[in-house]
């Protein structure tokens, strides 16, 4: 399986190479007619994962990644959806072993799986709110706790509270989580 | 079998050899806990901005010093109150010691510091004192490499050639 050959079976633009895989980016609307054809042209009939990636204003990537028993290669696919509308065309009736990935897909991410026969939670407690793997997701441990960079040299945390310096802000906290 | 192997094996049935009856081998740079010496931390605070864990909690207040002259203004240092590191959140990056900018933070082989609570990982400074015993000395300089500027300079000022500073 050579890359052109992927890119002739999936009718896609291009693909590339990531360490031994090769990854192929489809539209959102090919995204299942892409996955068959990977599954019965390419022969990758095993199904590895499948993952969100939250890419913040671009939106969300999905990710599969299908293995070929006969031919030992790798092959990842990859579908955007905007942030507005995060929705592709479920799996599950391709590859059985979808199912979990996609519950688990939609629970952290917050994506839709057009369907999908039951997008329950699976990992989460019930009753969980928000989706914790994306990026505006807010740790509880980040807003309870007080950042103990927070403080100048040589000052207190009476006085660090108090003082009205611009202070410096943690990195990598949502700023809607910034006490 | 070969005869390591054999000796493998009748060590380990012995129970000989092995820890906690022996004390293992580390590799030379292995990361255990993280050591402190004291002297060396001005109170920058930019390990425990850097953690990405939090886990670097630091306490210091300000000393006024005397002038320096009769015509010197007063001055002011930074003083440690606290230095504590929780291992419980510590992910053991060691991006801490690596922003260090004055050496006060080592890795250190020590590894035996369980505790029976989350809140007995929370390590204090002089316990971080207490492990830079047992910090192994820094691998020496390549042959072919430039001397140490350390070396330089005490070279430099035994000639009574110091560069200015």
């Amino acid at each position: 399986m050579t890359p052109d050959e992927v890119v002739a079976a999936l009718g896609a633009v291009q693909a590339s190479m990531s360490y031994d895989d090769i990854v192929v980016d489809v539209p959102r609307e090919q995204w299942a007619t892409a996955v068959t054809a990977a599954r019965d042209d390419l022969h990758l009939t095993f199904f590895d994962f499948l993952t969100g990636v939250d890419l913040l204003d671009d939106g969300f990537e999905v990710v599969v990644r299908l293995w070929s028993l006969s031919g030992r290669a790798g092959l990842q696919l990859r579908t955007r959806c905007p942030r507005a509308d995060p929705t592709v065309s479920s799996l599950s009736g391709i590859f059985a072993g979808a199912d979990w990935h996609e519950r688990q897909a939609a629970e952290l991410f917050g994506l839709g799986f057009v369907g999908h026969p039951r997008l329950d939670p699976l990992l989460l407690p019930p009753g969980f709110e928000g989706h914790p793997l994306r990026k505006e997701f807010v740790l509880t441990a980040r807003v309870e706790k007080v950042w103990p960079g927070g403080k100048e040299p040589g000052e207190s945390a009476v006085e660090a509270a108090g003082s009205r310096r611009r202070k410096h802000l943690p990195l990598g906290v949502p700023p809607t989580g910034r006490p | 079998m070969n005869a390591d192997e054999q000796d493998l094996v009748l060590r380990t049935a012995s129970g000989e050899g092995h820890y906690p009856d022996a004390e293992p081998e580390l590799p030379p740079r292995a990361r255990g806990a993280i050591g402190l010496i004291e002297e060396n931390c001005t109170v920058c605070m930019l390990c425990a901005r850097e953690c990405p864990d939090w886990c670097l909690y630091i306490d210091s207040h300000k000393e006024p010093l005397p002038p320096l002259g009769p015509q010197g203004r007063p001055r002011v240092r930074n003083v440690l109150d606290r230095f504590a590191i929780d291992f419980s959140l510590c992910m053991y990056c060691g991006i801490c010691i690596e922003v260090c900018p004055f050496d006060a933070l080592f890795w250190t082989p020590e590894f035996a510091y369980a505790g029976l609570a989350a809140t007995d990982l929370v390590h204090e400074r002089d316990l971080l004192g207490e492990w830079m015993a047992s910090v192994p000395e820094p691998p020496a300089l390549d042959p072919a490499a430039a001397p140490a500027p350390e070396a330089t300079d005490a070279a430099a000022t035994e000639r009574g050639t110091a560069p200015p500073r």
